[in-house]
């Protein structure tokens, strides 16, 4: 799994905003191409963008194994005739580089996962949506990470509890219904009470944000976002 | 030492309880991606995610479910392990998965549409059992279409062969998680409003 970690890389004294523009500026650019040539530039783009996190890269593969089996059927697919002569390996050449540019995009957002910490991200969000959608968008988001492990462990304890007293014999039916149905049920509750909380400490509608600024380092990554989004046009 | 006064807008009740609901809703669609359950018809496990949509669509009704998703697809693209088998970051939004990920809203709101329609929320318990097999029906009909299309966009290929990836061997799991949302609606426990 990736996930935040502190450090003092590069990527880690970039705003969130310039990260996150440079994300989508690469995205649409590696979904606009798959000539071999622009993908030697975006592998190359990568491979600077993960040193700059310090990714490590094994770890990271690991951490989408399941994706990156998902994308290696489809060339797979696309080289299995229904006839003679059954497998057509130039089929699956285009569809290669198609997944390929997608593992790239993968890594390229696992560099902003690992140097980027929620409170960051949240005032990013804040900043960059304008008005009460954006408060209440950023809010959720930091309330989603706060509550993802607590919800997480109401599911455990669901299972758990379930499996004690031979749940998981039932149909496959009954047991998810139980799963949705108590997890639906302790989630209400939850929310109910953080809804009582939030309104016992004043949440409102125009809170102090943390500081973020842009700083020089921000100027190149941010101009490289602008190229890469054009690039995706030409 | 600067100092500075300014008044504050409280956020009224009949927002917060709603926005709380979604909040964590959303956390427990990304609580349900971490329990992954070994499915023999694909290499990759199953998850009561698609579940999760549902009941979101069917408690929360179209405003506050479909922002509920969209705080999820947020939130995973910041960086909460919430994504399927609990990866993160804006690149999963492109990724293989990506069709299913952006129709998630779309199918929230579509079945809270047919379920309490534009004004206000109504117990889903009192919805006839043919409406709410409409409303999951076309939300399955809808992810599966968005999730195909996209991959087989994404990866160039015939939009049958990416059905054989993505939508066809997951069909007998989707249905029978149909069949617990509404089991679980029928069993008139929770009352969203």
């Amino acid at each position: 799994m990736v996930v935040y970690e502190p450090d003092e890389t590069l990527a880690h004294c970039l705003d969130p905003r310039s990260k996150l523009a440079f994300q989508f500026g690469f995205a649409f650019t590696a979904l606009a191409h798959t000539t071999p040539s622009a993908l030697v530039a975006l592998t190359a783009l990568t491979a600077v963008v993960l040193v700059s996190a310090r990714v490590a890269l094994g770890r990271t593969l690991y951490a989408y194994r399941i994706p990156i089996v998902v994308l290696a059927v489809g060339p797979l697919l696309a080289a299995l005739t229904l006839g003679a002569p059954w497998v057509e390996p130039a089929a699956a050449v285009d569809p290669a580089f198609a997944s390929y540019r997608v593992l790239l995009i993968l890594l390229v957002s696992a560099a902003y996962v690992r140097s980027t910490p929620v409170r960051d991200s949240r005032a990013a969000i804040q900043r960059t949506v304008p008005g009460r959608a954006g408060r209440l968008l950023a809010t959720g988001v930091a309330l989603v990470f706060r509550f993802l492990p607590v919800i997480t462990a109401d599911l455990r304890t669901i299972r758990e509890a379930m499996a004690a007293r031979l749940g998981d014999e039932r149909s496959a039916l009954e047991r998810a219904g139980t799963i949705g149905l108590l997890g639906l049920s302790r989630a209400f509750e939850r929310a109910d009470r953080l809804s009582l909380a939030l309104q016992a400490r004043c949440f409102s509608w125009n809170p102090t944000l943390p500081h973020l600024a842009f700083t020089r380092l921000d100027a190149p990554v941010l101009a490289l976002a602008v190229v890469l989004v054009a690039s995706a046009a030409v | 030492m600067e100092t500075e006064g300014q008044s504050v807008d409280l956020v009224g009740a009949s927002v917060v309880r709603p926005f709380a609901r979604a909040a964590i809703l959303a956390a427990l669609m990304g609580a349900t991606a971490l329990v992954a359950i070994p499915y023999p018809l694909s290499p990759a496990p199953v998850t009561l995610q698609i579940l999760v949509v549902f009941l979101v669509g069917l408690y929360l009704g179209p405003y506050w479910g479909g922002f509920s998703m969209v705080l999820y697809l947020t939130a995973g693209a910041a960086g909460a392990p919430i994504f399927s088998h609990g990866n993160a970051g804006v690149g999963y939004l492109f990724a293989e998965t990506g069709g299913f990920l952006w129709s998630f809203p779309l199918a929230v709101v579509l079945v809270g549409l047919f379920v309490h329609g534009t004004h206000g929320l109504r117990d889903p318990g009192e919805v006839s059992l043919p409406v709410i097999a409409v409303a999951l029906t076309c939300a399955m009909v809808l992810m599966y279409a968005a999730g195909t299309a996209y991959y087989a966009w994404l990866i160039g290929i015939g939009l049958v062969e990416a059905a054989f990836v993505m939508a066809i061997p997951f069909v007998p799991a989707d249905l029978l998680k149909m069949a617990a949302a509404v089991a679980i609606v029928r069993a008139g426990v929770i009352d969203p409003t």
